[in-house]
């Protein structure tokens, strides 16, 4: 094993292990204490750390733009021309990412640690942490893309479980439900996108698929048409995940978790999956002029949306989620007019910036005061300077739709969310009459499927 | 549009004569507003009873009304007064006691055979009577030993007795042993099973349903206030912001009722339906030119609510909210110091809008609802809430209905408890079954936690009372002490004053509440505005402003200017963050943001230290002085409350001397007296205020003990003490002083000001002061679980200022939890004795005190409401955290500088918070006063306000013998001898010994070093 792979599976195995570990023993019901929980965390933050310095180092020093970690076929069924490639890409986007990510998610493990202290969560937290952090960096890392989707749904899975952490009450609930569901949709887009690769270049390879040299250099094999096609559902899958128009909605109800679960969300890591896959896809996105344009619209309406709820809101956490939109709509707008590079670095400088904000919300009183005092004086509130110019009913109207957040959370509960549920219940009372019908009337089955309407309806 | 023209059609319908009357609706406005939580914006914390509105009635009565209005739990649950017992901080005695007390001459009445009441309950007390659900009991009964063996906590003589008395019935001498109690057992059930058959129906408590939401929502599982409340918290946010948003809502001067009608007035057609519905309505009212008082009439007959039910509805309408409604009141009645106060008729206001969003989004539910159902035509009628639970077919819940099994199964444990045999049980008729299903139904779980809860508190009381009677003799007073301080009487205080008494046993201290009788509304030279510096009943009338020292005011003058700019561009780096332009800036900075996070996170000491350091040079110096004195001409300087004075005259300061020299007897005087005010400081901790001096009204209390000093020290002052008879000796020196108890440090004022003749004795003083310090971070360690024990006393300082600079720290220090005893007397009644942090003390001494004792009224004013608000809050934020108080901290959110919130959107929470209050054991208050109890009880009679708390047993409250040991306990009007157990209180050489390495609780202890300052001297370093 040469020095990189060794550093290479430190990065990608001390993570994974500590997972392993804390799962192990929740399953097993032998919790470790807290102390315990503490330094598993740590310690494979840390070893993850020192193995992504190292590769930094060796590629420094050999001149070396990318290194790859194969884990070779997890599952291959040779007649269906089925394989599902471990493949892990270290070169110049997904490094700084992963050093990034464990700064991070190291200080914020050890904030938690403090902030959590005794609370009846406290492994529960610690197992959703170490699974978002898995998940995280196979996505960052990943070479192929049905790598990079496994890392994405495990992002996805430990977000809503971490949302949802208060799951004695139901707000938590619900939100974390609702996040989940807007994921699914974009998990949706993203499986339908590596479908279609696969099945056009017959490679899931990032390597292979859409570059012949490393990134950020690379040339797309493939149709106009269908890069199109597999363009556009990728862009679906980063607003979804990125909190973009029209899916911003579910950014605030992510705070129902505790405050460092916040903070890694919207302030700092998952927020920043969406934009990494589209830099990630940049050379394909290279190819054509108009979905680059179809982004680059994309991220504008995201940020000037996002600068004007943030404005209005009055609790500082949404303000704070809104305003990450914001930044991550001019990301994306960065990565549609090819500046990549600028767009790492505002993605790595945003993602520390927000973090710290987060962590120290509930300071926000005396944060206030202080500033207070120094300026000598109330804080001045103002408007956007172009609201001045507008009649009072119009300002109000447009304060309306700011602080409503842009009605999409309405607009996709009437207009997707209902019918879907609809379809469906229509779906079940036709299932239903066929099984009476089949079975012989029974009255049973009838009442049955009131119940089971009921509890849907409370849900 | 359909829908709404069917929703207008029944507008007219009804006779107006049906309306309620206005009046009316505002005499059950103002009533209601009593049950709304009294907690304003939380920068300014003051601990109420939470349950303040009933303390009309006695306590146990009063937490029951409480636990019907909010549905919140009035004690700790069974299991864990249970628990408690199990462990021992309830014993049998504690529970007897009680019991018997409780049940007076009742507790002989025969129940059944010759079991009395007081027995019967007795056992329901000590064994836990299980139940369940019939399958559970059927599958316990059949597939475990229930029906073999006797339970194993039945008494072993009770159960021999029942044996012996079944075995002769049977004529069964030569059964096995086993054989037998099967039998008996069996025999026993099933007489159980047949006489709770003849019983009639028994119902537990009924919660009725108030409003048209909870018929449905019980009926249907609809909620129709979810969607009202997703709206109405976003828009009540807007409306109160205090300065959070940059984009504030437009046209703020208008009132809360007009913005609304602006907000919501206009729908689009992607709107939901029910949001039409609203806008609807408002052009409605609009067009009828509706006041909003008039618009409440208008809903409330549009929802059917008939005169009898305004009030209740109304109530119950407000606590659907309860956080929100409470700060409106707050912020239009008692804020006029906030930056936005609300305007005259706001919770009016509120009302009116909430029940239009209420009424559209009740009839938006029944119009969504399928055809099949037939409720779709209620949609479009008369909202009455008869019509609605006839049309659901809703039945006021009964409560938990007990089956015959589960009525049996309490019986048959029973009989084994209390020996009842299966052939005296079978003799019984139908009428004296009934009377024992009763007997037991009246001591239900309910009355059981009373009781429990009652043990509990007797338990820490009688140890309390048992220590005192056995320690504090009173005794002569010794020579001069060494110096002397004075503190707040806060209960985080006790052990400070205590460690610096080991320490140096010639150390005289008081304590006062911590305003040192100094109201003012006081600015620091970097403070922007004024803050009031006293109780939350007092209205200050002076202004004091502190200023730099003549030789620093230019340099002070820049360092301002520095901090000016250095706040602005700060601003703007945070504004910027969040805009579009501005923030891409900062964020390709951010990475620049890595490192003070890091530190900070890993790091919280250092960092602030380093912090620290640079702050330095716009930090103003210490080098200034309080602007006391009344300068001519300086008459309604300010006009924050019209003329108000700037500094006090000489005749006033001498006043306040006086005053609180006279209110704690301190009637000699030392070379040095230290006066420490007090406060807190931690990061994240949105209820910070709540941690600071609650007799500076949440403020921090040195610049109160600052001017304090500079005014006893003030020769003019001392002139006119003197013409008045209070003898201050020439060489007594008065330092202020400012104690952080979170972090344990300590700053001193002006000590430039001190002559040198008093330098070395200084700085003996600050060195023991440091010790005392440290020894006191020590004890405080012992409670939280992340300090490891055997810290040195450095360690642990270190240990607790980093929890104050900690981010992630959601305990930077535990207040008031614990809180159990004030304590108002002399000292030397209560000096070496270990009471745990747990006591506030208050300093008077009974013999200097004159007729009709006006030192003790004055004392007992201030101090039985503010210490019972601050027991009171901590006991039901600690007995039902999720509703009294404001549940975990973790997810809390600050929303319009108002209060918190969970998570996105939720009620503002009120209360304390469950990381506040998980190491407190809720009780009442026990007030112990060191006075003859005759003229407490004069006083009582003289303060109405006083009396009704003391007499509805709010708080707790026994007398303390000036001339003798004996203990007298207030109850029901007057006051009982008490008797002492005569239980040894344990004794240590130390506080560090008593205390060792343990977390939880601690009985009083003594500490045995030599403890009075005429006492043995040292020996003790």
């Amino acid at each position: 094993m040469s020095l990189v792979q060794f550093f290479a599976s430190l990065v990608v195995g001390a993570p994974v292990i500590g997972l392993v570990m804390l799962g192990l023993s929740g399953l097993l019901q032998r919790p470790f204490s807290e102390l315990m929980v503490d330094r598993i965390a740590k310690i494979s933050v840390g070893v993850g750390l020192v193995g992504a310095l190292g590769i930094l180092g060796v590629m420094l020093w050999t001149g070396h733009s990318v290194e790859v970690l194969d884990l070779g076929n997890f599952v291959e069924i040779g007649t269906e021309h089925f394989h599902f490639h471990l493949e892990f890409l270290f070169d110049r986007l997904s490094l700084p990412m992963v050093l990034m990510t464990f700064v991070l998610v190291g200080v914020i493990g050890s904030f938690a640690n403090i902030y959590l202290a005794g609370d009846a969560g406290y492994h529960r937290f610690f197992l959703s942490f170490s699974m978002f952090l898995v998940g995280l960096l196979f996505a960052f890392l990943a070479g192929t893309i049905e790598t990079l989707f496994f890392g994405w749904e495990l992002v996805g899975l430990s977000s809503a479980l971490l949302i949802a952490y208060f799951h004695e009450r139901k707000a938590p609930v619900e939100n974390g439900l609702w996040v989940w569901g807007v994921y699914r949709i974009a998990d949706g887009a993203f499986l339908m996108a590596a479908l279609m690769l696969h099945h056009l270049t017959g490679e899931g390879e990032f390597m292979r698929m859409v570059s012949a040299t490393a990134w950020p250099e690379g040339i797309v094999r493939m149709d106009n048409w269908s890069t199109w096609v597999v363009g556009l559902l990728l862009l679906v899958a980063a607003a979804g995940k990125s909190g973009l128009v029209p899916f911003s909605g579910w950014l605030p109800r992510a705070m129902e978790g505790p405050t460092p679960s916040s903070a890694v969300f919207y302030g700092a890591l998952s927020i920043h999956l969406g934009a990494y896959l589209l830099l990630r896809m940049g050379p394909l996105y290279s190819e054509s002029i108009g979905l680059r344009v179809l982004m680059f619209s994309l991220g504008l309406l995201s940020a000037i949306f996002a600068a004007m709820a943030s404005r209005v809101q009055t609790d500082v956490k949404s303000a704070l989620a809104f305003a990450s939109v914001c930044q991550v709509g001019i990301i994306v707008m960065e990565i549609a007019l090819g500046l990549w590079y600028v767009a790492l670095v505002h993605i790595i400088g945003h993602a520390f910036l927000r973090s710290l904000q987060l962590l120290r919300a509930p300071t926000l009183l005396r944060d206030y005061r202080a500033l207070e005092n120094a300026i000598g004086g109330r804080l001045a509130a103002g408007e956007p300077f172009w609201v001045s110019h507008l009649s009072s009913q119009r300002q109000m109207q447009w304060y309306r739709f700011a602080l409503e957040r842009g009605y999409m959370d309405a607009l996709i509960e009437g207009w997707v969310l209902r019918p879907f549920v609809k379809f469906f219940r229509v779906c079940e009372r036709i299932e239903n009459q066929w099984l009476q019908k089949l079975n012989g009337v029974g009255s049973g089955q009838e009442k049955q499927s009131a119940r089971g309407e009921r509890e849907r309806v409370s849900e | 549009m359909n829908i709404a023209s069917r929703f207008f059609s029944q507008g007219g319908e009804e006779p107006e004569s049906f309306l309620v009357a206005r009046e009316q609706v505002e005499h059950a406005i103002e009533h209601a507003i009593h049950y709304l939580p009294s907690q304003g914006p939380i920068a300014v914390f003051v601990h109420h009873n939470t349950l303040h509105a009933y303390e009309h009635l006695p306590f146990e009565q009063g937490v029951i009304e409480g636990w019907k209005q909010y549905g919140a739990q009035p004690y700790f649950t069974e299991e864990r007064y249970r628990s408690e017992y199990q462990r021992g901080r309830i014993t049998d005695e504690d529970l007897d006691c009680e019991l018997g007390r409780d049940l007076g001459v009742g507790g002989s009445d025969r129940v059944v055979f010759s079991t009395t009441r007081y027995a019967l309950r007795r056992m329901m007390l000590r064994f836990p009577i299980r139940n369940g659900p019939d399958e559970e009991l059927r599958w316990f009964v059949s597939e475990t030993d229930a029906l073999k063996l006797f339970r194993s906590e039945a008494p072993q003589e009770v159960s021999k007795l029942i044996l012996d008395r079944v075995e002769e019935a049977l004529l069964a001498g030569g059964m096995s042993r086993v054989e037998l109690e099967s039998r008996a057992l069996q025999w026993m059930h099933r007489v159980c099973l047949e006489g709770a058959g003849l019983v009639g129906e028994v119902f537990n408590d009924i919660r009725l349903a108030r409003r048209h939401r909870d018929i449905l929502f019980e009926s249907r599982g609809i909620d129709c206030d979810s969607r009202v409340h997703e709206q109405l918290i976003r828009f009540l946010g807007s409306v109160t912001d205090q300065g959070f948003a940059q984009w504030m809502l437009p046209n703020r001067e208008r009132s809360f009722y007009e913005l609304f009608q602006d907000y919501f007035g206009v729908a689009a057609a992607f709107h939901p339906k029910w949001l039409q519905l609203v806008s609807r309505s408002i052009s409605e009212d609009r067009a009828a030119g509706r006041t909003s008082m008039d618009s409440i009439v208008h809903s409330l007959h549009v929802l059917g609510v008939r005169e009898y039910g305004v009030e209740e509805f109304i109530e119950s309408t407000f606590l659907s909210l309860p956080g929100w409604a409470g700060m409106l009141w707050q912020l239009e009645s008692n804020a006029a110091w906030t930056p936005r106060p609300a305007g005259k008729g706001t919770l009016i206001d509120y009302l009116a809008i909430r029940l239009l969003l209420d009424r559209a989004s009740l009839r938006g539910s029944l119009l969504e609802m399928s055809e099949a159902d037939g409720l779709k035509a209620l949609g479009d009628g008369s909202l009455s809430m008869e019509r609605l639970a006839q049309e659901l077919r809703f039945h006021q819940r009964p409560g938990v209905r007990q089956t015959v099994e589960q009525r049996a199964f309490i019986l048959f444990q029973l009989a084994q408890l209390l020996g009842w045999t299966p052939m005296d049980l079978s003799s019984l008729k139908s009428a004296e079954w009934q009377r024992l299903m009763s007997e037991i139904s009246a001591f239900g779980t309910m009355e059981r936690r009373r009781i429990f809860h009652l043990a509990y508190e007797r338990h820490y009381r009688v140890g309390v009372l048992d220590a005192l009677t056995a320690h504090g003799e009173c005794e002569p007073e010794g020579e001069i002490p060494k110096f002397q301080i004075i503190t707040c009487i806060d209960d985080r205080e006790e052990s400070f004053r205590r460690n610096l008494e080991e320490i140096e046993p010639r150390v005289e201290t008081f304590g006062a509440a911590g305003f040192f009788s100094v109201p003012m509304f006081f600015r620091s030279v970097s403070d922007a505005h004024y803050i009031p510096l006293c109780p939350v009943v007092v209205k200050p009338q002076h202004f004091v402003d502190e200023i730099g020292q003549l030789s620093q005011q230019e340099l002070q003058r820049r360092q301002a200017e520095a901090r000016r700019v250095l706040g602005q561009a700060s601003r703007r780096l945070h504004l910027g963050s969040r805009t579009l332009v501005a923030g891409v800036v900062t964020s390709l900075l951010g990475s620049v943001a890595s490192l003070p996070m890091v530190a900070r996170v890993l790091a919280p000491r250092l960092t602030s230290r380093i912090r620290d350091l640079v702050a330095r040079v716009v930090k103003p110096t210490q080098a200034t002085t309080l602007l006391i004195e009344r300068m001519d001409g300086e008459v309604g300087a300010c006009g924050l409350e019209g003329a108000l004075n700037r500094g006090f005259t000489h005749d006033e300061m001498a006043n306040m001397v006086e005053r609180l020299l006279g209110d704690i007897g301190m009637s000699r005087f030392s070379r040095l007296v230290f006066i420490f005010g007090h406060g807190s400081s931690s990061l994240n901790n949105p209820h910070e205020s709540a941690y600071n001096c609650g007799a500076c009204g949440g403020g921090r209390g040195g610049p109160n003990a600052r001017a304090f000093a500079l005014m006893a020290n003030d020769y003019r002052v001392r002139r006119k003490l003197e013409l008045r008879g209070l003898m201050i000796p020439e060489e007594t020196v008065f330092v202020g002083a400012y104690h952080n108890t979170c972090s344990d440090s300590i700053e001193y004022f002006d000590i430039d000001r001190l002559p040198p003749s008093h330098h070395l004795e200084f700085l003996e003083a600050k060195e023991t002061l440091d010790q005392a310090r440290s020894e006191n971070a020590v004890e405080r360690s012992r409670r939280f679980l992340s300090a490891p024990f055997g810290m040195s006393p450095e360690e642990a300082l270190r240990h607790v200022e980093a929890r104050s600079e900690d981010l992630a720290q959601a305990r930077p220090e535990y207040n008031h939890a614990t809180n159990a005893v004030c304590f108002v007397g002399r000292r030397s009644r209560t000096r070496g004795l270990f009471m745990d942090r747990r006591s506030f003390l208050t300093s008077y001494d009974p013999t200097l005190d004159g007729e009709g004792c006006p030192v003790l009224t004055r004392i007992l004013q201030a101090v039985i409401p503010v210490c019972s608000g601050i027991s009171l809050e901590y006991y039901f934020s600690t007995v039902d955290n999720q509703r009294y108080g404001c549940g975990s901290k973790l997810p809390h959110n600050i929303t319009s500088l108002l209060g918190v919130m969970e998570g996105a959107a939720s009620d503002l929470r009120t209360g304390l918070s469950q990381q506040m209050v998980e190491i407190h054991e809720p009780m009442r208050i026990l007030f112990v006063i060191e006075q003859e109890p005759a003229r407490v009880l004069e006083i009582l009679a003289r303060n109405p306000g006083l009396d009704r708390l003391v007499r509805n047993g709010w708080v707790q409250l026994a007398t303390l013998s000036p001339e003798s040991q004996q203990v007298s306990v207030y109850e029901s009007g007057a006051f009982e001898p008490y008797v002492s157990r005569g239980v040894q209180t344990p004794k240590y050489h130390s506080s560090a010994a008593c205390y060792g390495t343990t977390r939880d609780h601690l009985p009083i202890a003594q500490i045995d070093s030599p403890r009075t300052v005429g006492g043995e001297m040292g020996g003790v370093r």
